[in-house]
């Protein structure tokens, strides 16, 4: 109980929430608009699995906005050219993973702060996005949205894929060997080195993890639509790492699980279509959002101080 | 060697070559900084070309163009002299550029719905980022959370106020020309906004290399402990370079404001990182403890010549690619001077690999 407390907190006030909307505001409850919301958010949960692993192993990653742009853009001409979906979708994600792995060798291999790295390389590959494209849009042939399914199936496929890498993840994090080097790697790097396991190696697979993640979620959102805009993506990394924040992941690294990350990206994408119902004006949501993260790191520092667990 | 060998086998002070200080200051960063600057600037001289108001052709070098770089990088100048003593104490603060939108809303509200007179609504927004600073200080130090995610909090919080405030539409404008004489005129020469900038840099300066309350703040962001037993309130300190940076993010505001002659929810969106990218630019070590003033202002400098020399070379305006440019162009000088910061160490280490193998 007390181990888990952050991430029994914040599945407590997702609780809350969804059970204040219940009383307020049943419209909230129709199928159809929480499929869409379903549907909208699965690119971020898969890219929230991502910065969770990041974070725990005490690095950070802010130019997933900008590697998500690039990787629509490049999916999305990709498929423009005819390639079938079940090739586009690994190339995607073999784009992601060369962009994150760019990082990881700045990061584990030269040993720079990630903060500084990956600002370097988010304004970087933005603008670059910009320079090759001028904000151009890519427009995408029939039959890539949905899958050429139908809208419902579409989504229920995307919403499914997107929880069962949530469980897969979750599960490899807790049970596998290589889930718990990141642990050890985030909560003392020399410690780990002392215990065999080799730091900068699992720091740069991590990144390069995070980027196949974010360029994977970027074909989840290229479905989604009939054509893919280059800003795509922008303030995603925000998001992200607010959602494992409040979701218990620590910044300090070594401590947080996928689970507790989830809950708390729950809670956040639940502000924007709360809002909506309770008859708020939509341009609080980002006050909100912070208030939030700010509650929720303001409770971990008081657990602190009053001698509670980590 | 001649010179009398100490007996003791410890290394012997080798008389000093008269040329050392010289070595000592060519070999300094901000030198290096000084010197991609000024080659930046030759560059852009002999290649820019741009056209003046009555449409004639003229070059980069026109002091109306020099005038333009500074008035254009005041802002972001400031939020970087802000940001230099927090990342001397190894601290960040993402919610500079929100800051600056919600006091320019702040200010034009009160100017315009609440009726106050233009200095009362200045004093009180300065007052206002104080309050912002003091508030992430407050979370920072009282409660000991990391900058990162509480500056990130407040990020989205400054920046969300601010866009509530206004509804996410509303800009207030028709400021009085005696306020829009601090953005877009000169006095004494010089763009009124940069005599302010000065000020700040000089105290800013004066404050971080010239003062012990200032020196402390490397020791902090050196080793906090350490800092703690020399008998530093190393919690006042912190907290303090957080607030300055949001007085120092108002003040910023008040200019931007008078500047564009509007006041708006999204004024300084993404200015907090041109701010981080010009300190860390400057050779301040993103882990805290290393960095000066005049590498920030120096990096600021670089960063802006190279926005608006780009804009004037007529490769870049026939590929209409001025913004990406510089955008590019300031990426790479940071992974640049990012790798260049640790080559010193990286060599020592394979010296040191090569003389144990």
């Amino acid at each position: 109980m007390n181990r888990y407390f952050r991430e029994l907190s914040v599945t407590a006030a997702l609780g809350l929430v969804l059970l204040g909307l219940a009383v307020f505001a049943p419209a909230f409850y129709q199928p159809q608009p929480l499929l869409s919301l379903a549907t909208r958010e699965a690119p971020t949960l898969v890219v929230m699995c991502g910065m969770a692993l990041v974070i725990i192993c005490r690095q950070i990653d802010i130019s997933v906005g900008s590697q998500f742009s690039v990787c629509s853009v490049c999916a999305g001409l990709l498929a423009a050219r005819g390639w079938p979906l079940f090739l586009v979708v690994p190339a995607s994600a073999a784009i992601g993973a060369v962009l994150g792995s760019l990082n990881g060798l700045l990061i584990a291999g030269l040993r720079l702060p990630s903060i500084v790295v990956t600002l370097a390389t988010m304004v970087t590959l933005r603008q670059g996005l910009n320079l090759v494209r001028q904000g151009e849009f890519v427009n995408l042939p029939d039959g890539v949205q949905w899958f050429g399914l139908s809208q419902a199936t579409g989504q229920w496929v995307l919403v499914a894929a997107a929880l069962l890498l949530l469980v897969t993840m979750g599960l490899a994090l807790r049970h596998l060997a290589a889930g718990r080097w990141i642990y050890a790697v985030g909560s003392d790097t020399e410690a780990a080195r002392l215990a065999g396991i080799r730091p900068q190696f699992v720091t740069f697979l991590v990144f390069v993890i995070m980027g196949a993640l974010t360029g994977l979620a970027a074909t989840m959102n290229l479905v989604q639509s009939p054509q893919i805009q280059p800003l795509t993506g922008a303030g995603l990394e925000l998001k992200v790492i607010a959602a494992v924040v409040v979701g218990g992941v620590a910044i300090s690294g070594g401590r947080g699980n996928l689970w507790g990350a989830f809950a708390g990206l729950l809670l956040l994408a639940c502000i924007s279509p709360a809002l909506t119902h309770l008859h708020i004006e939509a341009y609080w949501e980002k006050a909100i959002q912070g208030a939030i993260i700010l509650l929720a790191v303001v409770a971990d520092g008081l657990r602190q101080r009053t001698g509670g667990q980590r | 060697m001649s010179a009398p060998t100490n007996v003791e086998g410890s290394a012997p002070a080798e008389p000093r070559p008269s040329w050392s200080w010289a070595l000592q200051f060519l070999l300094r960063y901000e030198t290096l900084l000084l010197a991609v600057l000024v080659a930046e600037w030759l560059l852009f001289y002999h290649y820019g070309t741009s056209t003046n108001r009555r449409g004639v052709v003229v070059g980069f070098g026109t002091i109306d163009r020099q005038f333009d770089i500074l008035r254009h990088s005041c802002e972001i100048g400031l939020l970087a002299l802000a940001l230099t003593p927090v990342i001397l104490t190894a601290g960040i603060d993402l919610s500079v550029g929100s800051l600056l939108g919600l006091c320019a809303v702040i200010f034009g509200k009160l100017w315009h719905d609440g009726g106050l007179s233009i200095p009362l609504a200045a004093a009180l927004t300065l007052g206002l980022g104080a309050l912002g600073g003091g508030l992430n200080a407050t979370l920072i130090t009282a409660l000991r959370l990391p900058p990162l995610i509480v500056t990130l909090g407040t990020y989205s919080l400054f920046r969300g106020l601010a866009e509530a405030i206004t509804h996410g539409a509303v800009t207030y404008t028709d400021f009085p020309a005696s306020f829009l004489f601090l953005g877009q005129e000169r006095w004494l020469g010089l763009p009124t906004q940069a005599w302010l900038f000065l000020l700040v840099a000089v105290v800013v300066w004066l404050l971080v290399h010239r003062t012990t309350f200032g020196r402390s703040f490397r020791a902090i962001g050196f080793s906090p402990e350490g800092a703690r037993y020399a008998g530093l309130p190393v919690e006042r300190r912190v907290a303090f370079a957080y607030v300055l940076a949001g007085l120092i993010a108002a003040l910023a505001a008040l200019i931007y404001t008078s500047r564009l002659g509007q006041a708006k929810a999204d004024a300084g969106t993404g200015y907090e990182l041109f701010a981080i990218t010009a300190v860390v630019l400057g050779g301040t070590s993103i882990f805290g403890g290393r960095g000066s003033v005049t590498g920030t202002l120096l990096g600021v400098a670089a960063i802006a010549v190279l926005k608006n020399g780009l804009a004037c070379l007529p490769v870049v305006i026939r590929m209409n690619a001025a913004e990406e440019m510089s955008g590019l162009l300031t990426g790479a000088l940071l992974l640049l001077a990012l790798t260049g910061s640790i080559l010193p160490k990286i060599l020592s280490t394979f010296r040191g690999r090569r003389q144990a193998g």
